[in-house]
């Protein structure tokens, strides 16, 4: 029995052990991975990714999928920047209208998958081309840029939170600390606790894991559907406005195939996505890999494209070991 | 073991909250069925803890999968997990059996008597009956977001896993076997029953 709780319990931090390895591989071909800049750029680079991984991990493990998350960073981002530069908008309230926007993006997803019946991979795939295709519409395909600069409201936000640290050198970060990597931190406390400590937590849990039992029981199981791809559209939206804020132009293209790059890092933290079964801590420890991966290739000077290789290797090792493991507790 | 009157079976058999409670009230009047206490359990078993209004709630069926998810989940924090089961263990009256009626040590607890301890065995099996019902489902077990089905072996093979992670699998992580001792025998008397191989796969689990 106390072998067991070993096995079980060193099963669910492996992650972790695969995070420090690579950290160590990259560290030992190029010890200026492990310096505070870089590190810095690190955290920078998936705060986004982080933010928009919870929604992710609530969708799968209700044994769900949302594809549209880029398409909303991409409207969202066009949205925001169009209200602020071609409107005159506060800088508070298109951000507080963007992400309403993608909520209620996340609440027709919800409304497809759950009272439609319509599989959640082609509502979330056709929810993608709609949103994306609006973003353009909005844009005009073209970059809508100098949001930083020429908005003095919005280019406080941007010092504030985000990268403009060259410019404006110790005012996007806290100490070392950049605050999107806090916003990012905050983010994962808040989906920490719905999953761990609330009864959304348990229900979502419960769904994935047998959703007719769960239905009843009492669970709205229709309801909790809207609220997780709602959610879902909420931690999208402001991954957009964080990225918005990072790159200080809206771009309608901006955050093409990042949902698979989200996917990969939610099923590689161990979500199954036969739903039910996942940990927020195993989700850290998937994006920062990715991060790591992602920054490690780059400073090992490894092109763009081999990049896109392995991420998808990653993806597929990923998948393919859960699958495994069904299959094998299966037999 | 957990004999009851032969008028109870009906009930005991049927697995919907509404035509269970007109069986229920449509129990003859006879002796040594203690109706009171039937009614007592159906209104704990289907009554909204939560006090949320809610209609059609099998808040038992509820607290089972929140066993379930603690077994397979396990926790961070062992004494808010403790506590959460300990809580539970009390909702499904696993501290009120017959054998503890004379312990000096649990003088909170009810007294109860051996019918009463076949009546909760009874509703404990129709519990995870109505569960299992489920698992035959197509969404059961199922892989890929629902797109590869699970084959009736698969499924009967989870919901086993399923039925033993809320009966003894958290009963022996937890070392509350002897408290949970009723929920467990109708736990696993009712999935041997289900399909022929639960039988061998709740013995693998449970030698694990």
């Amino acid at each position: 029995m106390q072998d067991n709780k070993l096995i079980s319990t060193f099963k669910q931090n492996a992650i972790w052990l695969v995070f420090f390895i690579e950290i160590a591989i990259f560290a030992y071909f190029n010890p200026k991975f492990l310096s505070i800049p870089n590190i810095v750029n690190i955290s920078r680079q998936v705060s986004y990714y982080g933010i928009a991984s919870i929604g992710m991990t609530f969708v799968i493990l209700i044994a769900g999928i949302d594809l549209s998350i880029g398409s909303i960073i991409a409207l969202v981002n066009v949205v925001c920047a169009y209200l602020m530069m071609n409107m005159g908008w506060n800088m508070w309230l298109a951000i507080l209208v963007s992400i309403l926007m993608a909520i209620l993006i996340g609440v027709l997803n919800g409304w497809m998958v759950a009272s439609i019946g319509i599989p959640a991979i082609i509502a979330t795939f056709a929810s993608q081309t709609i949103f994306r295709g609006c973003a353009y519409l909005l844009s005009g395909g073209l970059p809508i840029p100098g949001v930083v600069l020429e908005n003095p409201t919005f280019g406080f936000f941007a010092r504030w939170s985000l990268n403009r640290w060259e410019l404006f050198k110790g005012m996007g970060q806290v100490g070392l600390i950049p605050i999107c990597a806090i916003i990012m931190v905050l983010c994962f406390a808040i989906g920490s606790f719905i999953l761990n400590k609330s009864y959304f937590g348990r229900y979502f849990y419960a769904i994935g894991g047998n959703e007719e039992a769960s239905e009843l029981s009492g669970i709205r199981v229709n309801k909790m559907k809207y609220l997780i791809y709602a959610l879902s559209g909420f931690f999208a939206g402001l991954a957009g406005i964080v990225l918005l804020s990072r790159s200080g132009s809206a771009q309608s293209t901006a955050a093409i195939g990042f949902e698979f790059e989200v996917i990969t890092c939610v099923v590689l933290g161990g979500v199954s996505v036969a739903g039910g079964i996942g940990h927020m801590s195993g989700v850290i420890a998937g994006v920062l890999i990715i991060g790591s991966l992602k920054s490690g290739m780059i400073m090992m000077n490894v092109s763009e494209y081999t990049q896109m290789v392995v991420q998808g290797l990653v993806l597929a090792v990923a998948v393919g070991i859960d699958c495994f493991s069904k299959k094998r507790q299966a037999s | 073991m957990y004999e009851i009157h032969e008028s109870l079976t009906g009930y005991y058999a049927e697995l919907e909250p509404g035509k269970r409670l007109e069986i229920l009230e449509a129990l003859p009047e006879v002796e040594g069925v203690d109706v009171s206490f039937l009614h007592e359990l159906y209104h704990d078993r289907y009554s909204d803890h939560e006090g949320k209004g809610r209609k059609n709630v099998d808040w038992w069926l509820w607290r089972s999968i929140c066993l379930q998810q603690l077994c397979s989940r396990g926790g961070f924090f062992k004494r808010f997990r403790k506590r959460e089961v300990d809580a539970i263990l009390g909702e499904l009256r696993m501290d009120v059996h017959h054998e503890l009626r004379t312990d000096d040590t649990h003088p909170e607890l009810r007294t109860h008597n051996t019918t009463h301890t076949a009546y909760l065995y009874h509703e404990y099996r129709n519990v995870a009956r109505r569960y299992l019902s489920t698992c035959r489902s197509g969404n059961y077990a199922s892989r890929f977001m629902g797109f590869r089905q699970a084959s009736d072996d698969e499924k009967a093979l989870r919901a086993c896993r399923d039925v033993w992670e809320m009966s003894r699998g958290i009963a022996k992580s937890e070392g509350v076997e002897e408290r949970m001792r009723v929920w467990c025998e109708a736990f696993r008397d009712e999935v041997f029953e289900y399909d022929a191989v639960c039988r061998e796969e709740y013995m693998r689990l449970d030698n694990q």
